[in-house]
Protein backbone atom coordinates (compact mmCIF):
# COMPACT_ATOMS: atom_id res chain seq x y z
CA UNK A 1 0.00 0.00 0.00
CA UNK A 2 2.69 2.34 0.82
CA UNK A 3 5.08 3.96 -2.16
CA UNK A 4 8.30 1.67 -2.16
CA UNK A 5 10.22 2.90 0.47
CA UNK A 6 13.88 1.94 2.03
CA UNK A 7 12.37 -0.51 4.40
CA UNK A 8 15.76 -0.08 6.79
CA UNK A 9 14.79 3.36 7.20
CA UNK A 10 11.26 2.85 7.58
CA UNK A 11 11.93 0.48 10.52
CA UNK A 12 14.21 3.37 11.69
CA UNK A 13 11.45 5.55 11.52
CA UNK A 14 9.21 3.81 13.28
CA UNK A 15 11.76 2.95 16.52
CA UNK A 16 12.95 6.77 16.55
CA UNK A 17 9.15 7.09 17.05
CA UNK A 18 8.47 4.65 19.59
CA UNK A 19 11.66 5.71 21.16
CA UNK A 20 10.24 8.87 21.78
CA UNK A 21 6.58 7.70 22.54
CA UNK A 22 8.20 5.97 25.59
CA UNK A 23 10.94 9.18 26.51
CA UNK A 24 7.81 10.99 26.32
CA UNK A 25 5.79 9.12 28.77
CA UNK A 26 8.43 8.50 30.85
CA UNK A 27 9.18 11.94 31.56
CA UNK A 28 5.08 13.08 32.18
CA UNK A 29 4.94 9.27 34.76
CA UNK A 30 7.87 11.07 36.13
CA UNK A 31 6.70 14.68 35.85
CA UNK A 32 3.29 13.79 37.52
CA UNK A 33 5.16 11.50 40.22
CA UNK A 34 7.84 14.30 41.44
CA UNK A 35 5.12 17.52 41.23
CA UNK A 36 8.55 19.66 43.14
CA UNK A 37 10.73 19.46 40.52
CA UNK A 38 8.39 22.67 39.09
CA UNK A 39 7.85 25.54 41.00
CA UNK A 40 4.27 26.55 41.23
CA UNK A 41 1.94 25.10 38.63
CA UNK A 42 5.09 24.71 36.06
CA UNK A 43 4.61 21.05 36.42
CA UNK A 44 1.27 21.37 34.94
CA UNK A 45 2.31 22.73 31.27
CA UNK A 46 5.06 19.89 31.25
CA UNK A 47 2.39 17.53 31.54
CA UNK A 48 0.09 19.06 29.18
CA UNK A 49 2.75 19.23 26.72
CA UNK A 50 4.44 15.89 26.85
CA UNK A 51 0.72 14.29 26.29
CA UNK A 52 0.59 16.22 22.99
CA UNK A 53 3.32 14.61 22.05
CA UNK A 54 2.70 11.27 23.34
CA UNK A 55 -0.78 11.88 21.50
CA UNK A 56 1.01 12.92 18.51
CA UNK A 57 3.16 9.70 18.27
CA UNK A 58 0.20 7.30 19.19
CA UNK A 59 -1.63 9.17 15.89
CA UNK A 60 1.50 9.10 13.91
CA UNK A 61 2.58 5.49 14.56
CA UNK A 62 -0.61 4.48 14.19
CA UNK A 63 -0.97 5.83 11.01
CA UNK A 64 2.12 4.49 9.79
CA UNK A 65 0.39 1.28 10.63
CA UNK A 66 2.46 0.77 14.62
CA UNK A 67 -0.85 0.23 16.28
CA UNK A 68 -4.05 -0.35 13.65
CA UNK A 69 -5.40 0.25 10.26
CA UNK A 70 -1.72 -0.84 9.00
CA UNK A 71 -2.41 1.74 6.23
CA UNK A 72 -5.20 -0.57 4.46
CA UNK A 73 -3.23 -3.67 4.96
CA UNK A 74 -6.04 -5.04 7.32
CA UNK A 75 -7.57 -6.69 4.46
CA UNK A 76 -4.80 -8.85 3.56
CA UNK A 77 -2.78 -6.45 1.89
CA UNK A 78 0.97 -6.54 1.16
CA UNK A 79 2.93 -3.47 2.20
CA UNK A 80 5.16 -1.60 -0.84
CA UNK A 81 2.75 -2.64 -3.78
CA UNK A 82 0.87 1.18 -3.68
CA UNK A 83 3.52 3.15 -6.66
CA UNK A 84 1.94 6.59 -6.63
CA UNK A 85 3.89 8.46 -4.11
CA UNK A 86 1.10 11.22 -4.09
CA UNK A 87 -1.68 9.38 -3.23
CA UNK A 88 0.35 7.09 -0.56
CA UNK A 89 1.12 10.34 0.76
CA UNK A 90 -2.62 11.17 1.06
CA UNK A 91 -3.44 7.69 2.13
CA UNK A 92 -2.04 8.66 5.56
CA UNK A 93 -4.60 11.73 5.79
CA UNK A 94 -7.33 8.70 4.64
CA UNK A 95 -6.15 6.61 7.85
CA UNK A 96 -6.07 10.12 9.82
CA UNK A 97 -9.64 10.83 9.27
CA UNK A 98 -10.76 7.56 9.59
CA UNK A 99 -9.66 7.67 13.30
CA UNK A 100 -12.24 10.16 14.21
CA UNK A 101 -14.79 8.17 13.14
CA UNK A 102 -16.47 5.12 15.40
CA UNK A 103 -14.09 2.20 15.05
CA UNK A 104 -15.89 -0.64 12.97
CA UNK A 105 -17.21 2.43 10.98
CA UNK A 106 -13.60 4.08 10.64
CA UNK A 107 -12.09 0.69 9.08
CA UNK A 108 -15.06 -0.01 7.25
CA UNK A 109 -14.37 3.70 5.11
CA UNK A 110 -11.22 2.89 5.55
CA UNK A 111 -11.32 -0.66 3.68
CA UNK A 112 -13.60 0.44 1.18
CA UNK A 113 -11.66 3.75 0.52
CA UNK A 114 -8.88 1.06 -0.32
CA UNK A 115 -10.48 -1.17 -2.31
CA UNK A 116 -11.71 1.73 -4.90
CA UNK A 117 -8.72 3.21 -4.97
CA UNK A 118 -6.71 -0.12 -5.93
CA UNK A 119 -9.40 -0.18 -8.90
CA UNK A 120 -9.62 3.28 -9.89
CA UNK A 121 -7.90 4.24 -13.19
CA UNK A 122 -4.63 6.43 -11.76
CA UNK A 123 -5.48 9.40 -13.52
CA UNK A 124 -8.94 9.22 -11.29
CA UNK A 125 -7.09 8.55 -8.23
CA UNK A 126 -5.50 11.63 -6.99
CA UNK A 127 -8.97 13.49 -6.95
CA UNK A 128 -10.83 10.34 -5.43
CA UNK A 129 -8.58 10.47 -2.52
CA UNK A 130 -9.45 14.04 -2.62
CA UNK A 131 -13.09 13.42 -2.42
CA UNK A 132 -12.52 10.89 0.55
CA UNK A 133 -10.82 13.80 2.64
CA UNK A 134 -12.63 16.09 2.08
CA UNK A 135 -16.52 13.89 2.85
CA UNK A 136 -14.34 12.09 5.89
CA UNK A 137 -14.81 14.70 8.25
CA UNK A 138 -18.69 15.23 8.05
CA UNK A 139 -19.03 11.68 7.22
CA UNK A 140 -17.67 11.39 10.47
CA UNK A 141 -20.25 13.57 12.29
CA UNK A 142 -22.27 11.27 10.77
CA UNK A 143 -21.91 8.19 11.94
CA UNK A 144 -21.05 9.25 14.81
CA UNK A 145 -24.78 11.48 15.15
CA UNK A 146 -25.61 7.09 14.34
CA UNK A 147 -23.44 6.04 17.13
CA UNK A 148 -25.25 8.40 19.00
CA UNK A 149 -28.85 7.13 17.48
CA UNK A 150 -27.60 3.84 18.31
CA UNK A 151 -27.39 4.76 22.12
CA UNK A 152 -30.65 6.60 22.16
CA UNK A 153 -32.78 4.22 20.44
CA UNK A 154 -31.19 0.64 21.56
CA UNK A 155 -32.26 -1.83 18.38
CA UNK A 156 -31.49 -3.88 15.80
CA UNK A 157 -27.52 -2.99 14.82
CA UNK A 158 -26.73 -1.50 11.08
CA UNK A 159 -23.55 -2.82 9.98
CA UNK A 160 -20.55 -0.83 10.93
CA UNK B 1 -32.81 11.47 10.95
CA UNK B 2 -35.06 11.36 7.32
CA UNK B 3 -33.34 10.94 3.92
CA UNK B 4 -32.87 14.07 2.15
CA UNK B 5 -33.17 13.63 -1.39
CA UNK B 6 -30.80 15.71 -2.98
CA UNK B 7 -29.84 15.79 -7.20
CA UNK B 8 -26.48 12.98 -6.29
CA UNK B 9 -29.25 10.87 -3.90
CA UNK B 10 -31.34 10.68 -6.86
CA UNK B 11 -28.04 9.83 -8.69
CA UNK B 12 -27.61 6.80 -6.49
CA UNK B 13 -30.81 5.52 -6.27
CA UNK B 14 -31.60 5.44 -9.98
CA UNK B 15 -28.36 3.80 -10.71
CA UNK B 16 -29.65 1.28 -7.92
CA UNK B 17 -33.05 1.35 -9.64
CA UNK B 18 -32.13 0.33 -13.17
CA UNK B 19 -31.51 -3.54 -11.88
CA UNK B 20 -32.70 -3.41 -8.30
CA UNK B 21 -32.02 -7.01 -8.08
CA UNK B 22 -28.28 -6.65 -9.16
CA UNK B 23 -25.25 -5.68 -6.53
CA UNK B 24 -23.11 -2.60 -7.50
CA UNK B 25 -19.78 -2.05 -6.23
CA UNK B 26 -18.41 1.51 -5.36
CA UNK B 27 -16.44 2.37 -8.22
CA UNK B 28 -19.08 0.94 -10.72
CA UNK B 29 -21.73 2.99 -8.50
CA UNK B 30 -19.21 6.10 -8.62
CA UNK B 31 -18.70 5.57 -12.27
CA UNK B 32 -22.25 5.29 -13.18
CA UNK B 33 -23.44 8.33 -11.23
CA UNK B 34 -20.08 10.56 -12.39
CA UNK B 35 -20.00 11.22 -8.39
CA UNK B 36 -16.79 10.97 -6.76
CA UNK B 37 -16.11 7.78 -4.55
CA UNK B 38 -15.65 10.35 -1.74
CA UNK B 39 -18.99 11.76 -2.14
CA UNK B 40 -20.92 8.87 -3.17
CA UNK B 41 -19.93 6.85 -0.07
CA UNK B 42 -22.32 8.92 2.59
CA UNK B 43 -24.99 8.63 0.39
CA UNK B 44 -24.57 4.68 0.28
CA UNK B 45 -24.14 4.97 4.26
CA UNK B 46 -27.65 6.91 4.57
CA UNK B 47 -29.35 4.82 2.34
CA UNK B 48 -28.08 1.28 4.02
CA UNK B 49 -28.84 3.48 7.82
CA UNK B 50 -32.50 3.80 6.43
CA UNK B 51 -32.95 0.12 5.56
CA UNK B 52 -33.04 1.04 1.52
CA UNK B 53 -30.03 -0.33 0.52
CA UNK B 54 -28.05 -3.66 1.59
CA UNK B 55 -24.26 -3.90 1.58
CA UNK B 56 -21.82 -7.22 2.01
CA UNK B 57 -17.92 -7.70 1.43
CA UNK B 58 -17.01 -9.23 -1.62
CA UNK B 59 -15.90 -13.07 -0.58
CA UNK B 60 -12.62 -13.32 -2.43
CA UNK B 61 -9.91 -13.65 -1.37
CA UNK B 62 -7.10 -10.53 -1.73
CA UNK B 63 -4.15 -12.46 -2.33
CA UNK B 64 -5.13 -14.57 -5.31
CA UNK B 65 -7.74 -11.92 -6.96
CA UNK B 66 -4.41 -9.49 -6.49
CA UNK B 67 -7.00 -6.88 -5.12
CA UNK B 68 -9.08 -6.16 -2.32
CA UNK B 69 -12.42 -7.49 -1.67
CA UNK B 70 -15.09 -5.07 -3.07
CA UNK B 71 -18.20 -3.84 -1.18
CA UNK B 72 -21.26 -4.27 -2.97
CA UNK B 73 -24.47 -2.43 -2.40
CA UNK B 74 -28.30 -3.52 -3.28
CA UNK B 75 -31.90 -1.98 -3.04
CA UNK B 76 -33.76 -3.75 -0.47
CA UNK B 77 -37.30 -4.78 -1.24
CA UNK B 78 -38.83 -1.97 0.53
CA UNK B 79 -35.86 0.07 -0.38
CA UNK B 80 -36.56 -0.48 -3.63
CA UNK B 81 -40.38 0.85 -3.79
CA UNK B 82 -39.88 3.40 -1.38
CA UNK B 83 -36.57 4.98 -4.08
CA UNK B 84 -39.13 4.64 -6.88
CA UNK B 85 -42.11 6.32 -4.92
CA UNK B 86 -39.33 9.21 -3.53
CA UNK B 87 -37.76 9.75 -7.43
CA UNK B 88 -41.17 10.33 -8.60
CA UNK B 89 -42.54 12.47 -5.92
CA UNK B 90 -38.89 14.20 -6.48
CA UNK B 91 -39.41 14.15 -10.40
CA UNK B 92 -42.98 16.03 -9.97
CA UNK B 93 -42.00 19.29 -8.56
CA UNK B 94 -39.37 19.95 -10.68
CA UNK B 95 -41.47 18.70 -13.62
CA UNK B 96 -44.48 21.16 -12.75
CA UNK B 97 -41.85 23.97 -12.50
CA UNK B 98 -40.37 23.24 -15.78
CA UNK B 99 -43.43 23.71 -17.15
CA UNK B 100 -44.04 26.55 -15.33
CA UNK B 101 -40.88 28.26 -16.53
CA UNK B 102 -41.43 26.93 -20.25
CA UNK B 103 -45.00 29.10 -19.65
CA UNK B 104 -43.44 32.11 -18.48
CA UNK B 105 -45.18 31.77 -15.31
CA UNK B 106 -41.71 31.84 -13.11
CA UNK B 107 -40.59 34.36 -14.77
CA UNK B 108 -40.69 37.98 -12.63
Amino acid sequence: MMPAIDPRYDARKKRARVAMFITAGAIVVSSALDGTRFSGWRWVTWVLGLTLIIVFCAISMNASGGLRGSLGCGRGRAVGDRSDGLVAHRWHGLVMVSRIMPGPAGRRWLAEADSMLWEIAAAQRAAAVRSYLVSGPRLAAVMWAYEGLRWVRPGPRHPG
Amino acid sequence: MGLRLTVQVQLVLQALLRDPAKEMYGLELSEETGLQPGTAYPILLRLEHEGWVTSRWEDVDPRAEKRPARRYYRLTAGGAVQASAALAGARRPRDTALRRLAQGDGIA
